[in-house]
């Protein structure tokens, strides 16, 4: 083989080897999808006082569903919140608050007094830890409509339900969807995410924003 | 100096100008659109708008495929929020100069009540000859105001403005394909909105 062919056929190889160097070195910019708009909402939280969406922009918020009379599968649902509220430390948001609501769509029984009482069972932090609902026509458009999060109340009361996870970032924008399942863990998972969103709302500025911009356009999802 | 050094001399020169040339001029224009809002990558088309005009058709968004809308939520009573977006809306039509025939400006109302469709269409005009007004039944307005991420709530007014309406003050690009593809914030500057219009106009 010629010098030539050795040289020509050699700087492909080493192209893709420092590449790959690289990569492993500098790792990808991981970045989560922006996948819509979050609703804008006017709900009554459990102090009685007002809850809209223009309260908590600027936040990071990590939004669920449910009722307070509804049994099992919220309280699974509430564990992992629990859970993600427990170990919050291990995520590093900058000076991002992140918040979490959970929503009732069951305002007949739901009163504030019902969610405080609901609230302080599941010993959440009510600074950080919000339970809501609303009037039902609002209620409809807010989450089956925005979050897309479907509910129907059943002859008995009850309401069968979709059991999501929504995680939004502070502008507005919905950027995680979760369906509950029990295979694996949603608190990992939420819990990564957080991390992602908080890194990528550190580096929003300067060069870094503009790799952070990149990294939406080339798809860098998770 | 020797006919070598002299060359590598020039060499150098030629080289110190040339990256000059390319980091002043050439590179600036490669640089990538930062925008003033925030974007949205969702696969489907914006939130569907079920509205009147002033004329009474019924408005909706696949009705500007082609066009760039620029949407919009506030009132005619608004007191300070909705004319200083509408004014800087009207002063990024004009940087924008021929290409805002291509830009259709929706306001919708959040005070359905009170904003009659000839008075928003008014109002609206006041602003800009070309913008638009739209407003309806209030469970229709309250769907398309929340599919927006838009709040809006009354509030106590005074004896003369009657009751306020405090609302979300973000205004939302939909591109030609009709994909809501940008929310800009209230802080933007007309300069900055018809930027960021200039780019979805291509």
């Amino acid at each position: 083989m010629s010098r030539k062919v050795i040289i020509r056929s050699g700087i492909p190889i080493v192209i893709i080897i420092v590449a790959a160097m690289a990569f492993a070195v500098f790792e990808p910019i991981q970045v989560l999808p922006r996948i819509r708009l979050a609703p804008g909402y006017l709900m009554t939280a459990q102090s009685g006082e007002s809850l809209t969406s223009e309260d908590v922009r600027g936040d990071i918020v990590l939004y669920n569903f449910g009722y307070t009379s509804c049994g099992d599968i919220c309280d699974d649902m509430n564990q992992t919140m629990q859970g993600i509220q427990a170990r919050l430390d291990e995520v590093d948001t900058g000076d991002t608050t992140v918040r979490f609501v959970t929503v009732s769509f069951d305002p007949e029984s739901d009163t504030p007094e019902e969610l405080q009482a609901y609230g302080a069972r599941l010993g959440a932090d009510g600074e950080q830890w919000a339970f809501a609902t609303a009037e039902p026509d609002h209620l409809a458009n807010v989450v089956k409509a925005g979050f897309e999060a479907w509910y129907e109340q059943r002859d008995d009361g009850s309401f069968s339900f979709d059991p999501a996870f929504i995680l939004v970032d502070g502008w507005g924008v919905i950027r995680g969807e979760y369906r509950y399942q029990t295979r694996a863990s949603d608190t990992d998972k939420i819990l990564h995410h957080l991390d992602i969103l908080g890194e990528e709302i550190r580096n929003a500025h300067g060069a870094a924003g503009l790799a952070y911009e990149a990294a939406h356009f080339f798809l860098c999802y998770p | 100096m020797s006919t070598t050094a002299r060359r590598v001399l020039i060499g150098v020169a030629v080289a110190i100008l040339g990256a000059f040339v390319a980091l002043t001029f050439v590179l600036p224009r490669f640089q990538p659109h930062v925008f003033s809002g925030s974007v949205i990558q969702s696969n489907d088309k914006a939130p569907r708008v079920d509205l009147q005009a002033s004329n009474g058709e019924t408005v909706r968004i696949a009705d500007f495929e082609g066009e760039v809308v620029v949407l919009y939520f506030g009132y005619t009573f608004c007191p300070d929020v909705c004319p200083t977006t509408l004014s800087k809306l009207s002063k990024a039509m004009d940087l924008l100069g021929e290409k805002a025939e291509d830009v259709q400006v929706i306001m919708v109302s959040v005070d359905p009540e009170r904003d009659t469709p000839e008075a928003l269409a008014e109002y609206v005009e006041y602003f800009h000859p070309d913008f638009m007004g739209i407003t309806g039944e209030l469970s229709a307005v309250d769907r398309v105001a929340t599919l927006y991420g838009v709040y809006y709530e009354k509030e106590e007014g005074s004896a003369a403005t009657g009751y306020l309406v405090n609302h979300t003050a973000t205004v939302m690009v939909i591109d030609r394909e009709g994909y809501l593809k940008l929310v800009l914030p209230f802080e933007g500057t007309a300069e900055q909105i018809a930027a960021d219009i200039d780019y979805f106009l291509g």
